[in-house]
């Protein structure tokens, strides 16, 4: 449970951040490891849990995602993609192996101009929310969330509350983390700079 | 029962023979022409469309499908059959990707194709696919050209170019005829429209030109520009059959001047007198 | 981890009265003690007179709720008609049990008007619970679901009545649900009332205490 990821959206883009360690129990083995992959043009995943599970079941999702887009010749839009990623979930916890991973998933719905966040933990409970935390994260981090987020922020406002949420952890968390970011909009998905988040 | 060997599939005839097969690849016969053809770095496909009925959204008959960013496949034959083709093929594609985190070659997903269609000659309860296809692509950090094809037995092969389906003898003909290595971009485009032409009446609106041109750059040509090469195409061919008129015309007076008879002349073509000038004539596209 | 019945908190009320019944949950969905969402309604409806609520482990909420939609739906291409509370009940209840040796986490309430036929030209208003594996009890007065359900109980038992108008009946249950969910801590954070009548559905969503 040593990790922690944080989702902001706007009216018109999300942030998705995550930490970047990978490692067991209390030792850290890696502090640049990317956990955000992107599923398709405007679709991206923070994700974390059972390391493993977590990157056969990305991998998993990656694909299908891009087999659909292929047979269909349209990319699945992130409501769609949401259910499908929990049905996935939902039917592994009742089978032989499940998949221990939680995610985040942001993305942005081209055709009906929304942005899209949503919460998932590895029994494909799913829930739309307009920002929240993972891991870690939701302890020290939620209620600076609940603080100064509003529906109409802008994305410096969101990219500050992002840093507050960032500051919040490591002055709270024994651990320590670096984290990376993307933001996502109509325009597809991009790196978001963390200024001094080394 | 007797005779049931051609009812069977799975059952030889005694020369050797699936007929099951056989007829599948007599469907394929039946089936529109396409065609593939590789240039320099650049392949093409081209396909003979059917056209659409008056009241029918010809956007939903496509006969060249992609398979993964950089693997195109276009099929003559059974368009339900290819479509059930096409789809094990997108998910092999995919699944490749998910196993070994490498995009498949063109060959590995061609074996795979030509794989299914075998399989599909020798178990029960099935027929074979009534379809050949042409895969076309480029490898993974490769810059060479492919183009394979598939026949409803299972064997694959690879091609400079070739043609399947209707009329496939025709093209195939024209294209060795024809073919030059190391053609550009616009000379190979130039060769599929030209050798679909031969056995396309109706011209460029029944036909459909995709072209690769490096991993992942696939581009379908438009209607216009297909037009147009259409057009340059025909005049070239009028200007050329003009030239013979004019060379038969011009050959037949010097053997009137000559004092032969002409009609041996006309008959006999323009190489019974000068067939220097007649072979260049033929050979210069 | 703790039981799933208990992971995600929620709770869901249907009462009856005069020619109409209500149904109604509480809004939140946390991970334990830490609240998530505060719009998860747990109730959905079936058709323009049946709702059904789904309280309990949430991933099964929505699974549940999904294999419902598809079994009304082929329910109604197939019959031509819309399903009736009673079948309906029996559906759900048959659904639950066939996965009796790993159930699902959710305990259902369900609430309707039967639409008048033939043989029943005037039917009561139904309601009716079901444990995990689909036992169904058929009380008269009101039926309870949920983290708060004891609380519930508690609180109906002194407020409710027989025959009340619908609009005496959403201050009934809005009240009752709004009073149980505040003493537990996994529900409430606000409240979704359905009065469902003859002729038309109420819906109202309720503030609560965000605490």
């Amino acid at each position: 449970m040593t990790e922690c990821s944080f989702g902001i959206t706007g009216k018109d883009f999300v942030l998705l951040a995550s930490d970047q360690s990978a490692g067991r129990s209390i030792i850290k083995m890696k502090s640049d490891e990317n956990k955000i992959r992107q599923l398709s043009p405007s679709l991206c995943m923070a994700y974390g849990g059972e390391p493993g599970d977590t990157e056969n079941f990305v991998d998993f999702v990656e694909r299908n995602l891009r087999l659909y887009q292929i047979r269909h010749n349209i990319e699945l839009a992130p409501a769609p993609a949401s259910a499908y990623i929990r049905r996935i979930l939902a039917e592994a916890i009742r089978s032989r192996r499940p998949y221990v991973v939680s995610l985040l998933l942001g993305g942005y719905d081209k055709i009906k101009d929304e942005s899209h966040l949503y919460w998932m933990d590895p029994y494909g409970t799913k829930v739309k929310v307009p920002y929240t935390a993972n891991g870690l994260g939701i302890y020290v981090a939620l209620s600076t969330m609940d603080k100064y987020w509003y529906p109409d922020i802008t994305r410096e406002e969101a990219g500050q509350l992002l840093k507050r949420c960032i500051d919040e952890v490591k002055l709270r968390l024994a651990y320590q983390f670096s984290f990376n970011a993307v933001e996502i909009d109509k325009d597809g998905v991009r790196e978001y700079k963390l200024d001094g988040s080394a | 029962m007797s005779r049931s060997y051609d009812r069977a599939l799975t059952v030889f005839s005694p020369d050797g023979h699936l007929f099951q097969v056989d007829y599948a690849m007599e469907a394929v016969r039946r089936g529109t022409c396409a065609v593939g053809t590789r240039g320099k770095d650049v392949v093409v496909l081209g396909v003979e469309k059917k056209s659409a009925l008056q009241l029918q959204d010809p956007r939903t008959v496509r006969k060249v499908a992609k398979l993964d960013d950089h693997v195109c496949l276009a099929f003559a034959g059974l368009t339900a059959d290819g479509r059930i083709l096409i789809d094990k093929a997108r998910v092999e594609c995919q699944s490749h990707r998910l196993t070994v985190e490498d995009p498949v070659t063109i060959e590995y997903i061609t074996k795979h194709i030509a794989g299914i269609q075998q399989k599909y000659t020798q178990s029960g309860g099935v027929r074979p696919f009534g379809v050949s296809t042409l895969v076309v692509g480029f490898d993974p950090n490769d810059v060479k050209p492919r183009l394979y094809q598939t026949e409803p037995s299972g064997i694959y092969s690879a091609w400079k170019a070739t043609a399947v389906g209707r009329s496939s003898k025709t093209v195939r003909e024209f294209l060795e005829k024809n073919y030059k290595e190391d053609q550009s971009r616009d000379d190979t485009i130039r060769l599929t429209i030209k050798s679909l032409l031969e056995v396309v009446q109706t011209g460029a609106k029944n036909i459909e030109i995709t072209v690769m041109e490096s991993y992942g750059k696939i581009t379908e040509l438009k209607n216009e520009e297909i037009e147009e090469i259409v057009k340059s195409i025909e005049a070239e061919k009028e200007a050329e059959a003009e030239r013979k008129r004019n060379r038969t015309a011009a050959v037949a007076q010097t053997a009137a001047g000559l004092g032969r008879d002409p009609s041996l002349v006309q008959t006999g073509g323009a190489g019974g007198v000068d067939s220097g000038a007649g072979s260049t004539e033929s050979g210069h596209q | 981890m703790g039981s799933p019945m208990e992971m995600n908190g929620g709770s869901v009320i249907a009462m009856t009265g005069k020619d109409c019944v209500a149904i109604a949950s509480d809004l939140r969905l946390g991970q334990q003690a830490v609240g998530l969402s505060a719009d998860f309604e747990k109730v959905f409806p079936i058709n323009n007179q049946l709702y059904v609520g789904l309280p309990g482990f949430a991933t099964d909420t929505y699974t549940l709720r999904e294999h419902l939609r598809f079994r009304v739906n082929m329910y109604r291409m197939k019959e031509e008609r819309e399903i009736t509370p009673k079948t309906f009940a029996h559906l759900l209840s048959s659904t639950l049990y066939e996965k009796r040796f790993g159930p699902y986490f959710i305990e259902p309430v369900i609430a309707g008007i039967p639409a008048p036929s033939a043989i029943d030209p005037d039917p009561k208003p139904f309601i009716c619970n079901m444990d995990t594996i689909g036992c169904i009890t058929t009380p008269k007065d009101f039926v309870v679901a949920g983290t708060a359900t004891d609380k519930l109980y508690g609180v109906a038992e002194g407020l409710w009545e027989p025959d009340l108008e619908p609009e005496d009946l959403f201050e009934t249950i809005s009240q009752t649900l709004l009073a149980a969910v505040d003493r537990d801590c996994i529900s409430g954070w606000g409240a979704v009332v359905h009065v469902i009548t003859k002729d038309k559905i109420i819906t109202r969503h309720l503030k609560g205490r965000m605490d």
